[in-house]
This record gives C-alpha cells, sequence and structure tokens, in this order.
C-alpha cells in the first residue's frame, strides 16, 4: 500500500506527467502510422532514453507500449489498414462502420472498449504482479531454469507460423546471447578475435534492426497498396443503446486479454482474436459480425488493450517477457540497469508502482486523444511510404550508434535487418529471436547454477515439485496443441470409416 | 511415403542451410578452451551452446521431413533495389555516417517513386540534419569523424 502511494507521489511530477503525454502522442502516431507498431516504436525509441533516469525511461517506453496499441484502430477503423497487427480483428467491422458513415461511432467504440480494457487489466497487473513475485522470491536457480524454458516453449505458438520455426527462431536467439565472454568461465565465445563480440550482442541493436530495418524491406514490397481515408463525421460518443449491448463484451474480452498478456509471450494480437472470437460466439447476432458489428470493435479493442498490463506482470514479477513489447521493454530495463523479477518489487517497489500508474495515466489520456484527436491522427497515416521509411531508417541507424556509440553496433543492426527480412520471407518470425537474445544469458546462468546445486545430476531437477510443474507445462505447451489436434481428429476418423 | 514433402527449392534448402551452419558452429565450439574442473562452475563454456545448437539441428532436421509450406512469394516491388541501397550505405558510412543517411535517404525516397524536390531535400538533408544536431545537443552523442561531421567537430 506504501509502495502504491510512493509510486503516486513520483508520478506527480509535473516533469514525468509531461513525458507521458508526449510519449502518449507518440504512441498514437507509431500506432496509426501502418507498418510501425508497438514493438518497432518502443525498439526505435529506446535509443532515446539512453541519457534519462531509469524511471522515465521505463515510464516513456510502457506508454509508448499502450498507446500504440490503441492507436492501431485508428487506421484499422478509417483505411481498413491495421496500424498494429492486434488491430486486424478491429478492420473486419470498424471498416464496415466508416463506410455506412459512422467511424465516429466505432472510434468512439475503441476509445472506449480500450480504455476500460487497460484500465482492467492495470487494476489486475497491481494485484498480481505483486502476489507472483512474492511467490517468486523463493524460487531456487533449477524453478526459475524451468520457468524460463516455459517461457521460452510458449514461443511455438507465436503468430501464424510453424511452432516449429519458432522454436528454432527462439533458440537462434539462446545461441547469440551466448557470443561474447562466458559469464560463468570468463571464457570467449564466437568472438572469432572480433574485440567488439567480446561483450557479447547487444540486445538494442538486434532489435532496431530485425523489427525496423527489415520492416523497411518488408515495405518495400508494398508500395503499391493504395490507402484511402474515410472522411469521418464528427466524433460521437457510442449511444446508451450501444453499452447496453455491448458491457458483457467488454469485460468478457478484458478477462480474455488479461489472462492473454499474463501467458509468456503471448501478446495483443492472439488477445484480440480471441477476444474477437468470443465476442461473436456469445452474441445474440453474430451474423452481423464483419458487416459493422460494435461488438466486434468491442471485443477486439478492450482484448489488445488488456493484454498490455496482462503482458507486464511476467515481465516485472519474473523477468519473463509477456508479449514481444514487453520483451523490447524488458531489454530497455537491462541496459538502464534495472533486473526485473522479485527483487525489483522488494527493492524498488515504489518504482513498479509508478509504472503501474503511469500505464493507468495512458489509458485516460488515449481515451480523450482516441476520441477528440483521432481525425488529426487519421490524416497523418496518409504519410506517404517514400517520406516515412528513409526517415524511420535514420532514426534506426542512429538509435543503433547513439546507444554505445559504436559503429559495430550500426553493423549489427544493420546485418539483422537482412537476416530478421530472410527469416520473415521464409516463415521464420524474429519474434522468438528477439525473446531467445534476451532470456538466452539468464537460461545459462540459471542451469549453471542448477548443476551446481544439484552437484551436476541435472535429473535431480524432476524431484523438485515446482521446477516438475514448470516442466510439465512446456511439455504441454510444446506438444498440447499437437495432442489436442490428435484428440479431437478421431470422431472425424471414425465417422468416415463408419 | 514421400520423405521431403514440396518441391520448391527453399523448401528444403533452407533447413539444409540451418543444418550446415549449425554444425559449423557446432564445430567452432569444440574449439572453446575449457576450464579445470574446480573453476567450470556445473558447466564446461561449449556445453550449453552445444545443447542449443543440438536442438536447432534436430528442429531443422524435422523441418526438412514434417514442414509442408507452401513455396514464398516471388519477391516484388523495390525490395532487392532497396537492399542494395542498404549495402551501398553500409559502405559509404566508413567514409562519413551522416553522408551515407543523407544519400540513402534521397535515394530510397527517389527510388519508391518520390519526385517533389522539396520531399527529397526535407529527407536527405533536413531530416538527417536535425537528427544529428538533436542527438548531438540533447544527448550529447559524439558522431564518429568523416567528411561531413567533421565540419562541426573541426
Amino acid at each position: 500500500m506504501e509502495a502504491a502511494f510512493s509510486g503516486l507521489l513520483i508520478l506527480a511530477d509535473p516533469y514525468l506527467l509531461a513525458l507521458i503525454l508526449i510519449a502518449t502522442l507518440g504512441g498514437v502516431l507509431v500506432g496509426a502510422l501502418p507498418g510501425l507498431n508497438a514493438t518497432t516504436g518502443v525498439a526505435l525509441l529506446l535509443p532515446f532514453t539512453i541519457t534519462m533516469e531509469p524511471i522515465p525511461a521505463i515510464v516513456i517506453l510502457t506508454t509508448i507500449y499502450c498507446a500504440a496499441t490503441f492507436a492501431g484502430a485508428i487506421t484499422a477503423i478509417l483505411i481498413n489498414t491495421p496500424g498494429t497487427s492486434a488491430s486486424a480483428t478491429t478492420c473486419l467491422d470498424g471498416y464496415p462502420m466508416s463506410q455506412r458513415g459512422e467511424a465516429g461511432r466505432a472510434l468512439g467504440m475503441a476509445a472506449v472498449s480500450s480504455t476500460i480494457g487497460g484500465i482492467i487489466s492495470i487494476v489486475c497487473l497491481m494485484l498480481a504482479a505483486p502476489l507472483l513475485a512474492r511467490a517468486a522470491y523463493h524460487f531456487a536457480p533449477p524453478e526459475y531454469f524451468a520457468l524460463t524454458v516455459f517461457g521460452l516453449s510458449m514461443l511455438a505458438s507465436i503468430g501464424n507460423g510453424s511452432p516449429i520455426k519458432n522454436i528454432i527462431s527462439g533458440a537462434f536467439g539462446v545461441l547469440l546471447a551466448t557470443v561474447g565472454i562466458d559469464m560463468l568461465t570468463s571464457i570467449e565465445r564466437f568472438t572469432f578475435d572480433v574485440n567488439e563480440l567480446s561483450d557479447g550482442i547487444s540486445f538494442v541493436p538486434v532489435m532496431i534492426g530485425i523489427f525496423g530495418i527489415s520492416e523497411l524491406l518488408v515495405q518495400a514490397s508494398r508500395l503499391d497498396v493504395v490507402r484511402e481515408r474515410i472522411s469521418m463525421k464528427a466524433i460521437k460518443l457510442p449511444s446508451r443503446a450501444d453499452y447496453a449491448k455491448v458491457w458483457k463484451t467488454i469485460l468478457r474480452s478484458s478477462g480474455i486479454g488479461t489472462f492473454i498478456g499474463i501467458l509468456p509471450a503471448e501478446g495483443a494480437t492472439v488477445a484480440s482474436m480471441i477476444g474477437y472470437n468470443e465476442a461473436k460466439r456469445w452474441s445474440k447476432t453474430p451474423e452481423e459480425f464483419g458487416k459493422g458489428a460494435i461488438e466486434g470493435i468491442a471485443g477486439s479493442e478492450a482484448a489488445n488493450n488488456a493484454a498490455t498490463g496482462g503482458a507486464m506482470v511476467p515481465t516485472l514479477a519474473l523477468g519473463i517477457p509477456g508479449s514481444p513489447t514487453a520483451a523490447v521493454i524488458l531489454a530497455g530495463m537491462m541496459v538502464h540497469g534495472l533486473r526485473p523479477g522479485p527483487t525489483l518489487f522488494t527493492e524498488q517497489s515504489d518504482f513498479v508502482f509508478a509504472i503501474f500508474w503511469s500505464m493507468m495515466v495512458v489509458n485516460l489520456l488515449f481515451f480523450v486523444i482516441g476520441l477528440y484527436g483521432a481525425k488529426l491522427f487519421a490524416r497523418v497515416t496518409l504519410v506517404p511510404m517514400q517520406i516515412l521509411w528513409p526517415m524511420v531508417f535514420t532514426f534506426s541507424i542512429v538509435g543503433a550508434y547513439a546507444l554505445e556509440q559504436s559503429m559495430a553496433d550500426v553493423w549489427v543492426a544493420l546485418i539483422f535487418g537482412l537476416i530478421g527480412f530472410a527469416m520473415r520471407r521464409y516463415g521464420y518470425s524474429v519474434v522468438p529471436m528477439a525473446i531467445g537474445l534476451i532470456l538466452g544469458g539468464m537460461l545459462e546462468t540459471r542451469l549453471g547454477q542448477s548443476m551446481v546445486m544439484l552437484d551436476e545430476q541435472w535429473w535431480l531437477m524432476a524431484t523438485r515439485p515446482l521446477t516438475l510443474f514448470f516442466l510439465v507445462l512446456t511439455v504441454l505447451a510444446l506438444f498440447g496443441p499437437y495432442m489436442w489436434k490428435k484428440i479431437t481428429a478421431k470422431p472425424a476418423k471414425y465417422n468416415s470409416i463408419g | 511415403m514421400q520423405f521431403i514433402k514440396g518441391n520448391h527449392p527453399a523448401r528444403w534448402m533452407v533447413p539444409i542451410i540451418i543444418i550446415g551452419l549449425s554444425a559449423l558452429a557446432f564445430w567452432q565450439s569444440t574449439q572453446f578452451d575449457r576450464v579445470p574442473p574446480i573453476l567450470k562452475r556445473g558447466m564446461q563454456p561449449e556445453d550449453f551452446p552445444q545443447i542449443i545448437i543440438a536442438l536447432i539441428i534436430f528442429l531443422a532436421v524435422l523441418l526438412l521431413i514434417k514442414d509442408t509450406d507452401e513455396r514464398p512469394e516471388k519477391i516484388t516491388g523495390k525490395v532487392w533495389p532497396s537492399m542494395a541501397l542498404i549495402i551501398a550505405f553500409a559502405l559509404v558510412i566508413e567514409i562519413d555516417l551522416f553522408l551515407g543517411l543523407g544519400v540513402f535517404s534521397f535515394l530510397l525516397c527517389l527510388l519508391w517513386g518520390e519526385r517533389r524536390v522539396k520531399a527529397l531535400l526535407l529527407v536527405g538533408i533536413v531530416v538527417p540534419l536535425i537528427v544529428f544536431f538533436f542527438f548531438d545537443q540533447v544527448f550529447e552523442i559524439r558522431f564518429p569523424k568523416g567528411i561531413l561531421t567533421n565540419l562541426w567537430y573541426g
């Protein structure tokens, strides 16, 4: 309680509030621009925070995360192009509403449901994260190792790609984390006598490369896409009848989004899909979905914004990112010398609560911005790609350089930009690689500590109940969907025989 | 049973490249120095990378057998020229980082279809200049010396 109050006091600083306002506008801008999303935005803006104190720096990053996730809805509704992948389902009903002259009502519903979803998830975050951190405080290295393995196993289900490819990508990230001097033995690994590799591969230039520069190449193949903005009539809040129709959907999707967000690695995109599907399943008029159903917007937007708060629960309490963007924020925390996990809650609880409160403020801010500034941001979405992307490239390169003031980092960003593009082209998501890179060091350290603790008898891990629990969860995360498919496929097989 | 499903080259070439690179990395890991048992703290330096490499090889083999991905879409639009510009940028930054940024931005903007001189000057000159002075003055970042940055640094 005291920590919550201290966090609120930190946030009362006018400088911090001004930063939150600017970052909210920046985040909405990032989310509204097609091709840029919350993850890319946070990765690109991370270098701007290097000279700041940790609190304003991380508050800015989380603010951009929340605001960009919301703002994806603006382009989804107005130009049928989701600003972020989490808003893809918002297009399905948002754009048809715009076409029939109800853009204001659609944006209003997106703002209201996003705000409610966000606030519900932050309340859950405030309650759940300290409890989780307290439970994790007693974890020994084997438990942490198994938990990290579980977190990495969840990468299998990221996106729509092949689970095998996702795990290869994640393992590649973990392997990249082994480059440099081994922390346990002080032996150089994979450095090829290059001095710059002795300290390992920095997170930030890799993130800038795989999220920023590779996206530039992806956009290069989409230059012929024509975007037309629908003229928006005066913004109008949803009517009382609309609220009566959607309040259950908003609450349900908020719960779904928070839960999905808490699961390691699963983010707003999965949450919005499930939120949308559940809204349709529970609707009295499911046939209206896809043709401009206001419940569809509420289901999708409440879920994707709720996932932002949910994703911060494992990120802060366990140091396991709850979403791709949370992974970049986690990298930002490490850059600023913070170690997310239980000790963060005991040693810097006011800092943690300052983040919670700032996320609450952002949700209120983008409610106002969403309602009254959407018209302006909708205009921004039409910035020509040929002007936007050279600017993004300039920021990417300067950002990569600025962190360590090293040209080697510029090379890293360029190389990983090309690697990222190649990976995406052949169906390997870059998100698992980023998360693997961030968690790789921790995974190896915990394994080493566990080996020492268990006298090099690694199989003894299975005798520790909690470790065994996480390992069983890992097996379920990896093989559960496959097994489920097999089980549910059986009746069909019998039917066909019969 | 068909061992490798699908017949487009990328279907089997990518896993084979992954396996080849992983094998190289595995060999490289065997060259790491070892530490005496008392200092190894549970694992030798090569143990963990080798576990990960073995996992990658196993999954790539699985991919070779099980994957049924369709042929990737043909690279269209301005991807190849944009990639060539990135490589050219990597060479120009050896002379000057901001010269590289200005030239790259200008040419990319032109390549992607912009013909308005004002827009070209904006992305090629104004934006790099603003970014340079912003980082130099606000964040006190010192950029590497080059023919253009020397004009400011002296």
